[in-house]
């Protein structure tokens, strides 16, 4: 059980957590002092025919990992398509590196894009396939710097095989050197767990955060929270095209400090402690299931002091009290659903 | 995944990959992506029948004992019904809408979209890998064709030059058109086969001034000149059907860079 719940604070998009400052710590090790944040979405909405992708966005981005959560649809590959320029949008305005990249080349030049689509020139092999990235982002030795972005994602440069004979993880890892290997500014990565199994991705979010901490902007999207918790501790949470909340990883346990709490305690004799929970008042709601009362409290805390001495004073003893939503699932669950 | 290799340098200097540069690497990735078997051998095929049709028109006009002015018009008839109108349009269409269309279509497009090159470049190589496909399929078969049911009599020769010609002026304008059109519709190429029989195939029976807006007219208005046979049409200028086919060709290839920079890219 955890410390005693505060106010919930008000997740204002626009000015929640650490993103809405970002001069306030543009300074990772290696970055070079940035006025505003590296990529800054303000006021952004998409629209396609009568569906709204995204709506009315404000947010800054600086150096290091940034994670863009929420569930499939949410919104996260169109904002990421507008921040590399492939679609404009409706209102509002992107800007990556202070520019915009639909228009200006230069800044083209500085973002790596790992799509979420499987899509792959796929008659060349691996070190073709982003030799080609290489050259067309104007890398002096692209080969070499082709070679070099396809150690760093474990794959042998000397295969033959075509891009197309790869597993879904070969791929995804394909893409990602396609996308570091001109060592941007800016990465882009859209969903780039998929695919890899549990090793590559320690090893891949190992990469990431070592990206950021040299001061690159690493933005990264995923609806699978766990992900997410290892991946950074900035965090923008999105679903139906809106900015729900964003701040640190901190920032969501507070938020789950102070929402309805689900707690399983195991016990015998559940029906008399579960009767004696409701009369205290120490729990909005109980749900019995065989030996195992479930129950729903705004006060988390005090249930944890009460608890034991309550059973004690029923003749019930205690085996399991366990909390059943201490993840970032359960707060983003509880931010989507509150809106 | 090796963290060590992460360069520890400063913000990475802005990059531009110059014109040449960008259409070489763009040709070299559209040139694999749009050549297959099945595209080859179907298209070929088509060229086949096309040579082998000739060859029996020839040999049925030879054995009737037409006149050499009768074959040649018969030879340069045919190299136009069937080149011109089927041969070069639809190889065209097939190779240049799928050179940008099927890059945009499969997510690849973005590949060669977010890169420090301009969008020129990227329609150039389009039309170019296209051309480079197209030509021999569409030209070959088409003065083969054409000679063949000309029945190789005298003047087969100046016939074979003004069929080449056309064909490949044809091809090349029609590759630049149908990139554009790649980059318009989603369905390229069905909306090209319709453009093609529609109004390539019809416009010219509509009379002169229709002609004069379909790009087979042009092209075979080459080849009346350089072969010197009588089509049954009044066909434009030599010097206005070359430029205007490469008009055609610079106006599409110039609209498909604007087509680019303003595309919504998956």
């Amino acid at each position: 059980m955890r410390s005693p719940p505060r106010p919930a604070p008000a997740p204002d998009p626009a000015s929640a957590g650490v993103e809405a400052d970002p001069r306030a710590r543009a300074d990772a090790p290696g970055a070079a002092p940035l006025p505003t944040g590296m990529v800054e979405v303000h006021g952004v909405s998409k629209i396609f025919g009568d569906v709204v992708a995204v709506s009315d966005v404000t947010f800054a981005v600086r150096p290091g990992v940034t994670a863009l959560l929420g569930p499939n649809g949410a919104g996260k590959s169109t904002l990421f398509r507008m921040m590399c320029g492939l679609t404009p949008p409706s209102r509002g305005t992107v800007r990556v590196l202070g520019a915009d990249a639909r228009r200006d080349r230069d800044v083209r030049g500085r973002i790596g894009l790992a799509p979420q689509q499987d899509a792959l020139f796929d008659r060349l092999d691996a070190l073709e396939f982003v030799t080609i990235a290489a050259a067309t982002q104007g890398v002096a030795d692209p080969t070499g710097a082709a070679r070099h972005a396809l150690g760093q994602v474990e794959l042998d440069p000397d295969d033959p095989r075509p891009v197309s004979g790869y597993s879904k993880g070969m791929r995804q890892r394909t893409k990602l050197a396609a996308a570091l290997v001109h060592d941007p500014d800016v990465l882009i990565l859209d969903e780039p767990l998929n695919g890899l199994d549990p090793v590559q991705r320690r090893r891949m979010i190992e990469l990431l955060e070592d990206l950021g901490a040299r001061g690159r902007c690493v933005l990264v999207s995923s609806h699978v929270l766990e992900e997410v918790a290892q991946m950074g501790s900035r965090i923008l949470v999105v679903a139906q095209g809106r900015l729900i909340a964003s701040g640190d990883y901190r920032d969501l346990r507070e938020m789950m400090d102070d929402r309805p709490h689900r707690v399983s305690i195991e016990a015998d004799r559940p029906r008399t402690l579960a009767a004696a929970l409701v009369e205290s008042g120490t729990v909005v709601g109980v749900k019995i299931d065989g030996d195992v009362v479930v129950a729903d409290t705004l006060e988390v805390d005090r249930l944890g002091r009460e608890i034991a001495p309550l059973a004690r004073r029923l003749g019930a003893r205690l085996r399991v009290v366990r909390p059943l939503d201490e993840d970032l699932e359960s707060v983003f669950r509880y931010l989507v659903e509150r809106r | 995944m090796s963290s060590s290799a992460v360069s520890t340098g400063s913000m990475a200097a802005s990059r531009h990959v110059g014109a040449v540069r960008a259409t070489l690497l763009s040709y070299r990735v559209l040139i694999r992506q749009i050549v297959s078997v099945g595209r080859l051998a179907a298209l070929g095929a088509l060229g086949a029948i096309m040579i082998v049709v000739g060859w029996v028109a020839g040999v049925a006009g030879a054995d009737r004992d037409f006149g050499a002015t009768d074959m040649l018009r018969d030879g340069a008839g045919y190299a136009d019904a069937f080149g011109l109108i089927v041969i070069v349009p639809i190889i065209s269409l097939v190779f240049a809408a799928a050179s940008l269309g099927d890059a945009r279509d499969d997510g690849t497009l973005v590949y060669l979209w977010l890169r420090p090159m301009g969008r020129a470049p990227v329609a150039i190589a389009a039309a170019a890998v296209s051309m480079t496909v197209a030509l021999p399929l569409c030209v070959a078969p088409t003065v083969l064709g054409g000679w063949l049911a000309s029945g190789r009599v005298a003047g087969s020769g100046d016939l074979a030059v003004g069929i080449l010609a056309a064909a490949a002026m044809g091809t090349a304008a029609y590759s630049c058109l149908f990139v554009l059109v790649g980059l318009l519709f989603r369905k390229a190429v069905l909306w090209g086969i319709a453009y093609v029989l529609l109004w390539e195939g019809l416009a010219v029976g509509l009379g002169d001034f229709a002609a004069r807006l379909s790009l087979r007219g042009y092209a075979r208005s080459v080849l009346a000149h350089l072969a010197d046979v009588d089509l049954d049409f009044e066909p434009n200028r030599l010097a206005t059907s070359v430029i205007v086919l490469a008009c055609v060709s610079v106006a599409s290839l110039g609209l498909a860079a604007l087509r680019l920079r303003h595309l919504n890219v998956d």
